[in-house]
């Protein structure tokens, strides 16, 4: 009896034993088989999907942390034909919603390029649009019987992120704009395009729960921080804007900068463009150089150059400001006669008068004592003729011809020291005058203040290029400006606070020759004279109530600079003096 | 009763062939109950990890959903406090802009004029997957795996 149930027991231990040496040869057998080739191909294709992320484009903010570039979400509309019901009712549906041509849309679904499986039918759509299109398609799947689909079955919506602008047209010859395709144009889009990226990026994502860890992370661009204060580029835009109006103006331009670290403040231009909209590129600037002048707009600056000439000739010994001469109201320099602006004689003048009346001969004659070895090193040393390296796109460089070059000529050295016959941007001509400021010392101008990234803030320190004249000389000729702008008793003067400056009227050559009923009027000024923390420059192309610097230029400087004081709570002399003293 | 039979019974009990098959079997449930309880351990953490791992890649989503829709508010609010938007509405309340000569300055002791906006916070210590240990995300499969794959690199 115990030897039977023994033989039952080796028996049925043989008979599992071979089931599962059966089961194992199986297995063995299908994992090595063709087929599993086959299946672990299919699911190595679907251990993985490829997924477009849209990281958002970096924001960009004013100096008070105020947003001037964001990001907002619009939809594409789409169609996957393997899953659609009804094209008619999605035709029906898409065009009454979107306003598109019904017979389009049904088109495209009913005859799809060949081997599509999902197409876009509109791209950009408001948040709104598509919310009311997904109600409609839930409605309608609702509605629909049981087991059955919806109506607009197939009809799939995709978020993604546009670049918005919410102050639409301010600053916008500042920020730039970003197109469709996410590509930056101008401004601060253009040249800081690479680090606000945020373009669209295709990744391979795994389905695997166990690889989450493997989603890749698709960072979202820099935040950038400009050094752009908004109150006081909507009061520049505005003061410009009336300005055109009271002078007749044809255009303008007002730059603000903080001169010790040349931090752009405000920088207003007469052509402005709602970025949101920016396909009307074209309807508002005639040419790329509009977009923003201030930086890529170069033009006879007229007499706002004599600053310069008297650096040049004060730091090289040339004159002293008790220097004088006698002004005969003409000197022939080169072969050519060059008179004052009113075509008179000006007696004994000092260097300080030079510059209070703006005399022509009096630059003339200091620019040929000089000789033009040394007026056109320091005019090279000033930034003439090279690009400032302002972080904005389309800066423009000017001209300064020099001995040597083919189209230069020895009435050259008379007619640019003061300020004609060369170009310059107002930025160049801001830089080259940080150095009256700066004690000879040249600031890099520049609208970036801090970038943003992973949580760290990388403040932009201030960057200087140079220093094409001493400490004294800057003192010094800071010092005859201010008097100089006081004893004629400029427009540009602001009660309560000493300001240096200077006018520029340059008569704006047409066809080769100058017209003396076109000009451009400048000025360039700053304050507080003993704590300079303003540099302002003025712009007006073809003024037609006046054609002077003196009566256009330097009010609008004045009305600038009395807004400025106050949006950056500067006190006036006599406070800061004392809480100084204190 | 003597001692020497005593020990013959204990050793026959000893050598008895069903306490031997009693003592295999019992060993081999023992092996089945601890692989079982492997397997359970396994099973119970592998589903666990896949059910983490979802929640992941739900919550990523999640992540980018909230950061459009924060992004859309911040857009939104920014419109809404805009340099045109704020001067009507202040211009619309009675307010108008204030000249120069109406300006007061007061001396205000410990005030500091504004400074350039700060807009990044101290930076958070994050926990970063890769940083965890394999115990903690590997299954057994994979540690089978890499073993296999660290020997067969080591010969």
């Amino acid at each position: 009896m115990r030897q039977q149930y023994a033989r039952r027991t080796q028996v049925l231990v043989g008979v599992m034993g071979f089931i599962a040496l059966a089961i194992i040869v199986q297995m063995t057998r299908i994992q090595n088989s063709a087929e599993a080739d086959v299946f672990r191909q299919q699911a190595a294709n679907y251990a993985y999907e490829l997924r477009t992320f849209f990281p958002n484009r970096g924001e960009i903010y004013d100096r008070n942390g105020r947003l001037l570039a964001g990001n907002r979400t619009v939809y594409e509309i789409g169609v996957d034909l393997n899953t659609v019901k009804d094209p008619h009712a999605i035709a029906y549906a898409v065009s009454t919603e979107l306003g598109m041509d019904y017979n389009q849309i049904i088109d495209v679904i009913q005859n799809p390029p060949e081997g599509l499986s999902y197409i876009v039918i509109a791209d950009f759509i408001e948040a709104q649009q598509a919310l009311n299109l997904q109600e409609l398609k839930k409605v309608l799947q609702e509605q629909a019987p049981q087991g059955s689909l919806g109506g607009l079955t197939g009809l799939q919506f995709k978020s993604h992120p546009q670049r918005s602008y919410p102050e639409d047209a301010l600053a916008s010859n500042i920020i730039g704009f970003v197109n469709r395709e996410g590509r930056g144009y101008y401004g601060i889009e253009e040249k800081y395009d690479t680090l606000l990226a945020g373009n669209p990026v295709q990744v391979l994502v795994p389905t695997d729960p166990n690889k989450a860890f493997e989603i890749p992370r698709v960072p979202d661009g820099t935040t950038l921080i400009l050094t752009i204060n908004r109150d006081l580029q909507a009061a520049a835009e505005q003061i410009l804007d009336e300005s055109l109006l009271e002078y007749g103006a044809q255009g303008g331009t007002i730059v603000v900068m903080d001169p010790r670290n040349g931090e752009l403040l405000a920088n207003a231009a007469t052509r402005r463009m709602d970025l949101n909209q920016f396909w009307n590129y074209g309807a508002i600037y005639d040419n790329a150089s509009e977009f923003n002048p201030a930086i890529s707009k170069p033009y006879e600056p007229g007499s706002v150059t004599k600053i310069f000439t008297m650096a040049a000739a004060l730091d090289s010994g040339s004159v002293t400001p008790g220097t004088t001469y006698l002004d005969t109201g003409s000197i022939l320099v080169g072969g050519a006669v060059i008179q004052n602006w009113n075509q008179e004689p000006w007696g004994v003048q000092d260097m300080t008068g030079c510059l209070q009346h703006s005399l022509n001969v009096c630059m003339a004659t200091i620019s040929t004592k000089m000789g033009a070895g040394t007026f056109y090193n320091y005019m090279d040393n000033f930034g003439f003729g090279h690009l400032t390296g302002v972080d904005m796109a389309g800066e423009a460089a000017g001209r300064l011809k020099i001995p040597g070059d083919e189209d230069w000529y020895p009435v050259d050295l008379g007619t640019n020291s003061f300020g004609q016959g060369l170009t310059a941007t107002p930025l160049q001509i801001m830089m080259a005058a940080s150095s009256i400021v700066n004690h000879g010392r040249t600031v890099i101008p520049h609208a970036l203040y801090a970038m943003v990234r992973d949580g760290r803030q990388y403040n932009v320190p201030a960057q200087f290029a140079g220093t094409p004249i001493s400490a004294q000389t800057a003192d010094t000729l800071s010092g005859m400006l201010t008097v100089s702008l006081e004893t004629e008793g400029s427009l540009a003067l602001v009660p309560g606070y000493r300001v240096a400056g200077k006018t520029g009227t340059a008569q704006i050559p047409v066809n080769g020759f100058y017209d003396n009923t076109k000009t451009n009027a400048s000025f360039i000024g700053w304050g507080p004279v003993d704590d300079p923390q303003f540099m302002i420059y003025v712009w007006l192309e073809r003024p037609s109530i006046s054609i002077w610097g003196s009566e256009t230029a330097a009010p609008v400087f004045g009305k600038m600079a009395e807004k400025t004081v106050i949006l950056l709570d500067i006190p006036p002399d006599l406070i800061r003096q004392k809480l100084v003293a204190k | 009763m003597n001692i020497p039979n005593v020990n013959h019974y204990i050793h026959a009990y000893k050598v008895a062939p069903w306490r031997i098959q009693r003592q295999w079997i019992g060993n081999a449930l023992l092996a089945v109950v601890a692989l079982a309880m492997v397997a359970t351990v396994y099973l119970n953490i592998t589903s666990r990890a896949a059910i983490a791992g979802r929640e992941i890649q739900d919550l990523t989503y999640s992540i980018a959903v909230s950061q459009q829709v924060s992004g859309d508010l911040q857009t939104q609010l920014a419109s809404l406090t805009s340099a045109s938007a704020m001067e009507n509405r202040a211009r619309a309340l009675g307010f108008r802009p204030i000249e120069p000569d109406e300006v007061e300055y007061l001396v205000v002791p410990g005030y500091s004029a504004p400074q350039p906006y700060i807009l990044s916070s101290a930076p958070q210590l994050q926990l970063r997957a890769l940083t965890i240990s394999p115990e903690f995300n590997q299954s057994l499969l994979d540690w089978l795996d890499e073993k296999i794959s660290t020997s067969r690199g080591a010969r």
